[in-house]
């Protein structure tokens, strides 16, 4: 053997591979396995964080005090609504009062929700033209918006599209106990979009001059960048029922307090049958309320912790011994007298 | 490339008659006349597939021959639409530029090295005689050589085309030729100059013709005539006088030939097609699983469409005024004009569309690349890997296809050749039967004596009774027997002797080229006993006698051919005496031998035969017969007829040798012995634990057949045999019966008792020949498949195939072939996988095959560890890619029904082209490419494991269900979390779509992460490295001010409820995989399983116990 391995050796072999770890596949790996210990520890411990979050959130969820009014069945005389609506001439105002159950800590967030409202409709989401937003040189480019683009005349209109064109327009004058508060209207659109999405140098123009009235109209005298009802409106919603922020109260209002919400009910809603509630809420680090994700996790947890027992219950029933070479399949088949 | 071998080869050949016309004619010297109606071929030659101009259109043609790149493109059309564009006109395009680009760059790589090549090939320089000069030759590119031009070609060059020789620097016309390049055989060829052109001038043949046949790929046939100027007369040529392009001259100072064959036309370049491509068995089957996806995707786009068409037709009277819809179209002047809205109807057939385009992902593009990708790094591992290194041959592993590194995990049957594949290939001389007396006793054999002047260099151990015999008893009759019989073997073959330099000045060694490999090793033989073959040229041979030099003339050769199966040669003593020698094998010879002139030898050599074949010896039989003066010149007179037919001259050649090789004397027989590769017992061993049946298919005897069976342990002595060999079809059919009833009788009592009786059939190529012309197929499989061995012998080569071909057509195992020989290609090419082992029987099998190896043995690691492997990891990858673009897709889906039906994604359009090729492409093909479920060792232990990839346990259609129930789970943990957690918030759709993208990116990989097997650090840092690219993706897609969803995620990623809602998705998503895995694991496992745990035990083990470990590494 040692004589023809040296003539190989002498022979040319620089065919032969050169040994590496990766190259044999024997890189050092580590070979984690299911273990009865490593599931029921797994799910042990995931059901304890589980429950612990869940208790968490939902405690977070409690402490939130949110007021829910929905106002547009309420402020509109019953007969022919979109009629009603679509006057201009007539008087929209409508006055809710509310009494706050607890204790609502500032800021207090107003926010208005609508539902039947596909803001994710696709021949809606796609109406706008972002470069118009931002760069003053593009407020021509109007071709993404299809709808509301340009005015008769051809001139563009800015901010064009459906989103721009259909923004909420109904206003709420707040006061507690007859006392006017004043609402923060500052600061409620995402301060990356007030700066880097929406020109501070461009500003509304031939807005809300068709046929067809959407929904609000604009001062054409503060750019856009500063128009934060726009912004806040045009950042789309992913849902058919969605709120959007109004503004901010920046006092406490006690238990018991009677709130009263002087609305002008501007917006049509009623002609594809969707509906405006007033939301007054306070946050916490889970955002609004919302006890789903506390109950969720709770029931998560719990199901783990089941899983968990059942699982120990089970390897205690039916016990094996890892890596018992009797379990293979041709060694039970001699048992079997197969075939 | 089948046909071209074996009987068939002269079959076409005489069957075929062509005229003059069909001939090709070469003027020689002259290429003007030759070429003048421009119908022959340059002699540039071009490998390369593409030219700049023709890359682009010819590229995309093949690659779209991909029928799921065509969907691709109808459906890239489709967006462009106006009316469907779902997509941006650069995202949409992406994901199909994006494969089509790296495949096209793949192919360009490819195809710029052939051109290089290519370019040196052409540019190289000939020597071509000059017009009108008698003997200048001056260098023109190869490219320029046309053919009629005459080349002279100097020692160690090579050919520039296929040349018909006209003069060698030998004065009896011989030259030296090496085919490696053109068959890979190394041994040297002799090729022959004709008499009649060898002392002319070059420049003075010119108005020579030759006619010959067309282009063809057969590199061993030629067939031609050569017409001098001024003679009636044709000089026939035919394989021996014509040198290939590709091979080169050695030991031969010059040699001029004119071409006849150029460029693409050359038998080298004709014979340069590639195999016909092969596809997976896993690729079909995938094929199934893809039209369920392509149904599934029909659903959803049809539950969409169906879903629309209900919610414009309840909202179809607040569409007017509804902000999102505004169907008016306020700018036309007619008022009544809508915009964009052309009726529920067309509105349903636009949401069909637009779901097919955003759900396109459902077929996963990135697939075939992925697979592509992995087999090339499969490849890479099994050309790598040090244990499939064959240090003799110094030869790699090979893989010579790439698309079926899968199949090899599958094997249920393999077809092997014996010789040259179980056995090495290596004869050598072991035994003789002279006269009837046996000279096999092993006892008195001893080595050659070293003292001579001629020393081959094969050493033979010799019987000293037979020596004795040889030298002393020159004048009794057993003596004179003994040394015809020898002369015999020094004489009747086609060795070429050269001679080197010995060790000591005063001997020479003698190296016998030769393409048999048994008559090396019979002239070696005859050499050891005295009788040395030194010299030989086209007409004549000299031996060295025991130690007396003598010249003898060779009058005529009968080749070798499959169907004689014996060659023979009339040889012209110096005393005027013409014998003629025939050797061959015993069922050919016993036919021509007369038995009634020694019948007692012949009786004692039949035998002495069957003993030597019991061995496992392989035997050939040695007649002769004095010829008269008359018989000579009949013979001469027939044989120069049929040499100079142009057409039909095989078998005109072939009537003649049957006329002459008859009412033979027996000489005697000789025993070769060829010796098992090694390993090879316990490789068959290991095969057969694995569940895998082999079949042994040889052109030796029955017995010989039996004996190698026995010593490779296919056979044992607990197997019953049933033994198939007859000589009629009514006999066949009998016995088959026969085998039939006794495999149920067998089968039936062997039901209830414990050890089966194993069965093993032994069948000869005779008795296949009746089965397979009749209704018999079906019996014969009904047997073969009830036995554990099947072993053919006696087959010829298009047999072989037949018998693969048996199996494959009514059955749906996967069938391997592996042989050495040109006489194995059939096989090879018929079989699911063909090996080609690199062996001494050239290259052809190699060329032939789909992965090619040195050693039989290799076979275990290649199947059961590098097979066992690539079938779990790619059909995994399969199951993994359906899954994660599946899951995908729901989310997408479930999405849409909170749109309005109006197909739009929450998930920015580039993250939803980028998902697939980039967010979750790389752990897939990399785990592909890494993990390994069992570690080499274990599965080279528990052969039985391979099974696995038998019962197809790796990739089927349960698995499929399976894995698409937790996709369709996961899809709504994904989807329904956020939803109800996000429902009547604040929340923006980019802002959930970033949410959902992460969620999905995140559940794949952890879903791949639960399933890897063995972490290294590349499977670390493509699964998590991919989910933390993902995130950079999204960030900078979110960091881009002119997309809508501008610095969402930064916004979303503040919030708590964003990283609560991600780790409940991942939980929730995993818990229904993690906790059937642990079910199944533990309360169900199956045997990769077991093993696994086995292996993991024996880690530890070696962990507490290193010095164990180390002395069975040693071991190793």
């Amino acid at each position: 053997m040692d004589t023809s391995d040296s003539e190989g050796d002498s022979r040319k072999s620089n065919n032969k591979p050169k040994y590496s770890k990766f190259s044999q596949q024997e890189l050092p790996a580590c070979k984690p396995r299911l273990t009865p210990g490593t599931v029921v520890v797994a799910f042990s411990l995931i059901g304890v964080i589980f429950i612990l979050i869940g208790l968490a959130s939902l405690s977070a969820s409690q402490e939130i005090v949110e007021l829910v009014d929905r106002y547009d069945a309420d402020c509109v005389p019953t007969g022919d609504k979109v009629g009603f609506i679509q006057n201009s001439e007539t008087d929209k105002i409508c006055t809710r009062t509310l009494t706050v159950p607890k204790h609502m800590k500032s800021p207090i967030h107003i926010y208005y929700q609508i539902s039947g409202f596909y803001q994710n409709y696709r021949r809606y989401v796609k109406s706008r033209s972002d470069k118009q937003l931002r760069y003053k040189n593009d407020v021509h480019v109007t071709k993404d918006c299809h709808y509301e683009a340009n005015t008769d005349d051809g001139a563009p209109i800015v901010p064009c599209g459906l989103i721009a064109w259909s923004m909420f327009n109904d206003t709420f004058a707040i006061s507690v106990n007859k006392n006017t508060i004043e609402v923060n209207k500052k600061d409620i659109a995402w301060k990356s979009d007030k700066n880097n999405k929406f020109g501070s140098d461009i500003y509304p123009s031939n807005f809300q001059k068709g046929s067809l009235i959407g929904g609000a109209k604009l001062n054409e005298s503060i750019p856009l960048s500063e128009q934060e009802d726009l912004i806040v409106w045009m950042r789309t919603a992913a849902l058919p029922t969605f709120r959007k922020l109004y503004g901010r109260i920046e006092t406490d209002i006690m238990a018991n307090d009677q709130v009263t919400v002087v609305i002008q009910n501007n917006y049509n809603t009623y002609s594809f049958g969707g509906s405006k509630a007033l939301v007054l809420s306070t946050t916490t680090w889970i955002g609004g309320k919302n006890n789903f994700i506390g109950v969720a996790y709770l029931t998560l947890g719990s199901l783990c912790l089941f899983l968990a027992m059942g699982f120990i219950v089970l390897y205690m029933v039916k016990r094996r011994t890892l890596g018992d070479p009797t379990y293979l399949s041709w060694n039970r088949d001699t048992l079997d007298h197969r075939y | 490339m089948g046909e071209d071998h074996g009987s068939s080869r002269h079959m076409s050949a005489s069957q075929k008659e062509l005229g003059d016309e069909d001939a090709r004619v070469v003027r020689v010297g002259d290429t003007e006349r030759t070429n003048e109606r421009l119908e022959y071929a340059g002699n540039a030659v071009r490998t390369a597939k593409y030219s700049p101009f023709t890359f682009l259109p010819r590229n995309l043609f093949e690659q779209f021959h991909r029928l799921a790149y065509v969907y691709f493109l109808v459906i890239a059309v489709l967006n462009q639409l106006p009316q469907l564009a779902v997509f941006g006109r650069g995202a949409s395009v992406m994901p199909l530029a994006f494969v089509l680009i790296v495949t096209a760059v793949k192919d360009a790589y490819e195809d710029w090295r052939r051109h290089r090549s290519d370019r040196a090939e052409n540019n190289r320089f000939a020597a071509v005689l000059s017009p009108g000069a008698a003997t200048q030759f001056p260098p023109t590119k190869w490219k320029h050589v046309r053919v009629g031009d005459v080349v002279r070609v100097t020692a160690d060059e090579s050919l520039p085309a296929d040349m018909v020789l006209l003069a060698t620097s030998d004065p009896t016309g011989v030259a030296y030729v090496q085919t490696l390049n053109l068959d890979g055989e190394s041994n040297l060829k002799t090729r022959y100059a004709k008499q009649e052109t060898l002392t002319t001038p070059p420049g003075q043949l010119t108005g020579a013709v030759i006619r010959c046949e067309r282009p063809n790929r057969n590199i061993y046939g030629f067939q031609a005539n050569l017409e001098l100027e001024g003679e009636n007369r044709r000089i026939p040529l035919g394989p021996s006088n014509i040198v290939l392009r590709g091979c080169e001259l050695k030991n031969t100072t010059w040699a001029i030939g004119v071409v006849v064959y150029a460029g693409r036309e050359t038998k080298a370049m004709l014979n340069n097609a590639g195999a016909p491509t092969k596809r997976s068995r896993l690729e079909r089957q995938m094929n199934r699983e893809t039209l369920f996806l392509s149904a599934i995707l029909i659903v959803l786009c049809t539950v969409v469409a169906a879903l629309s068409g209900v919610w414009l037709r309840t909202h179809e009277t607040e569409l007017e005024l509804a902000q999102f819809f505004h169907k008016k179209d306020y700018l036309s002047d007619d008022k009544n004009s809508n915009y964009n809205y052309y009726g529920i109807a067309a509105q349903i057939v636009f949401a069909f569309l637009m779901a097919v385009i955003v759900f396109q992902i459902m077929i996963p593009i990135s697939l075939y690349i992925s697979m592509e990708l992995v087999r090339l790094g499969q490849a890479y591992f099994m050309i790598r890997d040090t244990k499939l290194y064959d240090a003799s041959s110094d030869s790699r592993f090979q893989c010579r296809s790439l698309n079926i590194n899968e199949d090899l995990g599958e094997v249920k049957c393999v077809f092997s050749d014996k010789t040259g594949t179980l056995t090495q290939n290596k004869m050598e001389f072991r035994c003789a039967s002279i006269e009837g007396v046996d000279y096999s006793d092993i006892t008195r054999q001893q080595p050659a004596a070293s003292d001579r002047i001629w020393v081959p260099k094969m050493p033979v151990s010799v019987d000293g009774e037979l020596v004795e015999l040889l030298t002393d008893g020159g004048e009794t009759e057993q003596g004179r027997y003994a040394r015809e019989f020898f002369l015999a073997l020094a004489t009747c073959n086609t060795i070429v002797p050269m001679i080197l330099d010995g060790p000591e000045p005063e001997n020479k060694v003698i190296n016998y080229q030769g393409e048999s490999p048994d008559e090396q090793a019979l002239v070696s033989a005859a050499a050891a006993y005295g009788f040395v073959l030194v010299e030989r040229t086209s007409g004549h041979i000299v031996i060295d006698v025991l130690g007396e030099k003598q010249r003898f003339d060779v009058l005529g050769l009968h080749e070798f051919d499959s169907d004689r199966k014996r060659m023979s040669v009339i040889i012209g003593y110096p005393d005027k005496t013409v014998k003629l020698f025939v050797k061959g094998a015993d069922n050919s010879m016993f036919g021509v031998i007369d038995k009634t002139m020694n019948s007692d030898v012949v009786r004692a050599t039949e035998k002495h035969l069957h003993s030597y074949s019991s061995l496992g010896l392989r035997t050939l039989v040695i007649g002769m017969r004095e010829l008269s003066q008359a018989e000579f010149e009949e013979w001469q007179m027939a044989y120069e007829k049929a040499s100079t037919a142009l057409l039909g001259r095989g078998g005109l050649l072939r009537s003649v040798a049957a006329n002459i090789e008859r009412n033979l004397r027996l000489l005697g027989a000789s025993g070769i012995e060829d010796k098992l590769q090694d390993g090879v017992p316990e490789a068959i061993e290991k095969l057969r634990q694995a569940g895998i049946k082999v079949w042994v298919l040889t052109g030796d005897k029955q017995e010989t057949a039996i004996s190698i069976g026995y010593s490779c342990k296919l056979l044992t002595n607990e197997m019953t045999q049933i033994v198939i060999n007859s000589n009629s079809r009514d006999l066949c059919e009998k016995s088959l019966d026969d085998a039939i009833s006794m495999v149920n009788k067998l089968q039936s009592l062997s039901t209830d008792s414990q050890a089966r009786v194993p069965l093993a059939l032994i069948i000869d190529g005779n008795s296949l020949v009746y089965i397979f012309d009749s209704y018999l197929e079906d019996k014969l499989f009904e047997v073969a498949i009830a036995c554990d061995v099947v072993l053919c012998c006696r087959v010829a080569p298009l047999q072989k195939a037949g018998i693969v071909d048996l199996i494959k057509k009514r059955t749906s195992d996967m069938t391997l072939a592996i042989g050495d020989g040109a006489n194995d290609v059939s096989m090879i090419q018929m079989a699911d996988v063909g090996i080609g082992i690199s062996g001494q029987e050239g290259r052809q099998a190699v060329m032939a095959s789909d992965f090619a190896m040195g050693q039989f043995r290799f076979l275990v690691p290649l199947l059961l560890v590098h097979g066992h492997w690539n079938y779990q990891r790619m059909g995994y990858m399969i199951l993994y890619n359906f899954y994660r673009n599946a899951t995908f897709v729901f989310v997408l889906f479930w999405y849409v029904l909170y749109t309005g039906f109006t197909l739009t994604t929450a998930i920015t359009e580039w993250s939803s082209v980028l998902y697939s090729v980039i967010y979750t492409a790389v752990p897939t093909i990399i785990v592909a490419i890494v993990d390994k479920d069992l570690g080499r060792r274990t599965l080279l232990k528990y052969p039985q494991l391979y099974g696995a990839g038998q019962r197809e346990e790796g990739y089927n259609l349960r698995l499929f269900i399976i894995i698409m129930m937790d996709s369709i789970w996961q899809s709504l943990a994904i989807f329904f979390i956020p939803y109800l957690a996000y429902r009547k918030s604040t929340i923006d759709g980019a802002s959930l779509g970033d949410l959902w993208t992460l969620a999905v990116v995140i559940l794949v990989n952890i879903h791949l992460a639960m399933d890897v097997i063995r972490w290294n650090w590349i499977t670390h840092v493509a699964i998590w490295g991919s989910i933390v690219a993902t995130l950079i993706c999204v960030m900078i897609i979110d960091s881009i001010p002119i997309l809508p969803g501008f610095w969402a995620i930064y916004k979303v990623m503040g919030t708590g409820l964003f990283w609560a809602l991600l780790l409940a998705v991942i939980v929730v998503g995993m818990i229904p995989h993690f906790a059937a895995k642990a079910i199944r694991e533990h309360f169900i496992p199956n045997d990769i399983q077991i093993a696994r745990e086995m292996e993991k035990s024996q880690d530890s083990h070696d962990a507490t116990h290193p010095e164990i470990q180390l002395s069975t590494m040693a071991r190793a």
